[in-house]
């Protein structure tokens, strides 16, 4: 009697698998798996969602089209580095060793972007980051490595040339919160201003990092009130920029507050308070609701259609482009071998239009032309561009 | 001079949050030798459900009792939650293997932390909360030239009431007698006719239950609360009991008000970037050169 229960359970457990397979067959194809590193978890977990929505978002619009290669599906498999450069690596090994996934966007955060870069580059994996944007990053000589995001550079050149004649601005003040990408535009920014220094145009009065994991800054800006800055440029993050901005306001500094473009979003108005967010400055890449192209605009309708909303952070929109970019490399090479896409990418790859506009790759795997912009924060919390010149 | 005024008075306010969440390790570790590391992050838990009451039913709480109302019930949601989560936790991760030593309710608590932390990140989202300013009284005062805010004071008071109150508990009734007993010696405490059992669901109920009153006042100071909050004054403070001297009461009150202190005027004169060096230092300059604390007095281990 056991026996024959035995049997049953196997043969039944024979059935179901071949229909299974069955089932796949049907499908015709394996989908094609595209790896998302992203922060799921950890204190930028709110950039994670939004991107892994925003990548999704983008592979239903592919898939909707017929999908790629001859009407494979676009899957994405996502792994959380938890914004931790340790759990980057983790993360980036994890996608590596899964066979089936052809290359990877990767990730918020340039100190996470740096080790896993190099991690895909050792098992020649092509990566596109999408919100890291330190200079160096590209500096490396990689191969497989592109960005869809600008660098911190031209951010900071904007800073100088464009911003600090806006406001007309003699003291500025810089505050960075001592991860690689804000550190490094504070100093590509000072760098920027250098020009300015030596001819005794502008002065920076106050230079000096912050802890992003505390909630108290009075004492770094009790010291810059001491300074007495006009402008008062913030390149760090927007959990930690609404705290400052409250309480720089709060023991008396009335300099304009400018962030880099990590700090305003919807959270940063929450934290810090519509009466102390309104009327603060954001030198920002280009935010998704300006865009009026065709692809944005389909990209919008899906992505609100499903959220109600538009995604806030232009980063998780970037993480988007890099699919459709990915996509497009593959479908037109026909292959998911990694040195064709990145050939593909690097070479061949001119004004394609994407998401946020048309798209190509430099030598080096950076996205050619991206613009920055300096927006402010309205009374009801949105933002609007200022006319810089 | 009126920025060191300033300072000091920040360091005070950070203090006595570092304080009220050291209470809560010190009570545990006088009477059960163990480390609550969920201690934190019942902190952070007690932060969100005092927001929770806030921004319930578009600010019910605050409609209907007014700010400081709102402010007091939220205070008293957190304290009665906490209480009650801080003796689960006891119930779930530690009673049960009491029995195989010290080492195992030490990871235990590790492993009730990262439950808290994961939970809390569940159930309210991984982004950061805001009590926002319709909840919360903003006031700023000018007092000769210092600029301090309402806040300030309020947690100042508060604290040192809840202080005050816990050190009278504590030093001068029976009850507080019977704690000390257990945490001078367990077994004899018994063996006088002190019910155990009582005791240690009281401290803790009392010791998380304070530290959720302090993550509410965090939350009304700074505003942003998340889920990761609790690890960082979870160090901080046990850091703080170190240095006043683990197991004594008062000296977890010294020792979170002094290390607040020290950590501003630390990033006054040293550097900012360099305040956490600071803290630890002063941790490890306690550690080799006085090492039951500031107020600890010498127990010899038994055997």
């Amino acid at each position: 009697m056991k026996r024959i229960k035995f049997l049953l359970v196997v043969s039944v457990l024979v059935l179901a698998l071949g229909i299974a397979s069955l089932g796949v067959m049907a499908a015709d194809k394996l989908p094609v798996v595209i790896g998302l590193q992203g922060p799921i978890t950890g204190p930028y977990a709110v950039e994670g969602e939004m991107t892994k929505q925003c990548v999704e978002i983008a592979a239903q619009m592919i898939n909707e089209k017929g999908g790629i290669l001859d009407g494979r599906m676009i899957e994405i498999r996502v792994a959380d580095d938890a914004c931790q450069p340790k759990a980057g690596a983790l993360a980036a090994m994890k996608l590596i060793t899964q066979k089936d996934v052809v290359a990877a966007i990767q990730t918020y955060g340039s100190f996470v972007v740096l080790p896993a870069s190099d991690i895909y580059e050792k098992f020649e994996k092509v990566n596109i980051a999408y919100g890291a944007t330190i200079t160096d990053l590209t500096e490396r000589g990689l191969k497989y490595f592109f960005r869809t995001c600008g660098r911190t550079d031209t951010q900071a050149a904007f800073f100088a040339d464009k911003v600090v004649p806006f406001f007309d601005a003699k003291k500025i003040a810089i505050m960075n919160n001592n991860t690689s990408f804000s550190v490094g535009l504070a100093e590509e920014t000072r760098e920027a201003l250098k020009s300015k220094i030596d001819a005794g145009e502008v002065e920076i009065v106050y230079f000096d990092a912050i802890n992003p994991e505390e909630t108290d800054f009075t004492v770094p800006l009790t010291k810059l009130r001491e300074t007495n800055p006009d402008v008062f440029y913030y390149t760090g993050h927007f959990p930690e920029a609404g705290l400052i901005i409250r309480q720089a306001r709060e023991i008396g500094i009335e300099a304009t507050f400018i962030g880099g473009d990590a700090v305003v979003n919807e959270d940063f108005i929450n934290i810090a308070g519509i009466e102390y967010a309104k009327g603060v400055y954001q030198t920002q890449e280009a935010l998704i609701e300006y865009f009026t192209n065709p692809e944005a605009m389909a990209f919008k309708e899906a992505y609100k259609a499903k959220y109600g909303t538009l995604p806030s952070s232009p980063w998780s929109v970037y993480a988007a482009d890099a699919l459709c970019v990915l996509a497009e490399a593959i479908d037109k090479t026909g292959s998911t071998d990694s040195d064709d896409i990145a050939d593909y990418l690097r070479n061949k790859m001119d004004k394609f239009p994407s998401i946020t506009g048309p798209i190509g790759f430099d030598e080096i795997g950076d996205r050619v032309g991206s613009s920055i912009n300096l927006y402010v924060v309205n009374e009801d919390g949105s933002s609007s561009i200022c006319d810089t010149k | 001079m009126k920025i060191v005024l300033e300072q000091l008075l920040n360091g005070l306010t950070i203090g006595s949050f570092y304080a009220l969440i050291a209470l809560g390790y010190s009570m545990v570790y006088g009477v059960m030798k163990l480390i609550n590391f969920a201690h934190g992050d019942l902190f952070a838990l007690g932060s969100y459900l005092g927001y929770t009451l806030l921004v319930f039913g578009s600010t019910y709480a605050t409609v209907t009792f007014g700010i400081w109302g709102g402010m007091i019930a939220a205070m008293l949601v957190a304290a009665i939650g906490i209480g009650i989560a801080g003796t689960l936790i006891e119930r779930i991760a530690y009673r049960p293997i009491y029995s195989v030593g010290r080492l195992p309710a030490v990871v235990s608590a590790l492993g009730a932390s990262i439950v808290i932390q994961n939970g809390i990140m569940v159930v309210w989202g991984p982004r950061p909360q805001a009590y926002t300013s319709q909840v919360v009284p903003s006031v700023m005062l000018n007092i000769g030239g210092i600029k301090i805010t309402l806040m300030q004071i309020v947690v100042l008071v508060i604290s040192f009431i809840l202080m005050g109150l816990l050190f009278y508990i504590v030093q001068k009734t029976t009850f507080g007698a019977a704690i000390r007993a257990c945490a001078l010696d367990r077994s004899t405490a018994a063996l006088m006719g002190i019910n155990i059992e009582t005791i240690i669901f009281f401290i803790f109920a009392l010791g998380p239950a304070l530290g959720g009153m302090a993550g509410v006042m965090v939350g009304m100071y700074y505003r942003k609360i998340s889920f990761t909050m609790g690890w960082n004054y979870g160090l901080k403070a046990f850091t703080a009991t170190i240095l006043g001297g683990i197991g004594n009461i008062p000296g977890a009150m010294i020792g979170g008000l002094l290390l607040g202190i020290l950590e501003m005027l630390g990033s006054v004169y040293i550097s900012t970037a360099y305040k956490d060096v600071f803290v630890f230092l002063i941790l490890i300059l306690v550690l080799i050169f006085r090492p039951t604390g500031l107020l600890g007095e010498k127990v010899a281990e038994k055997v």
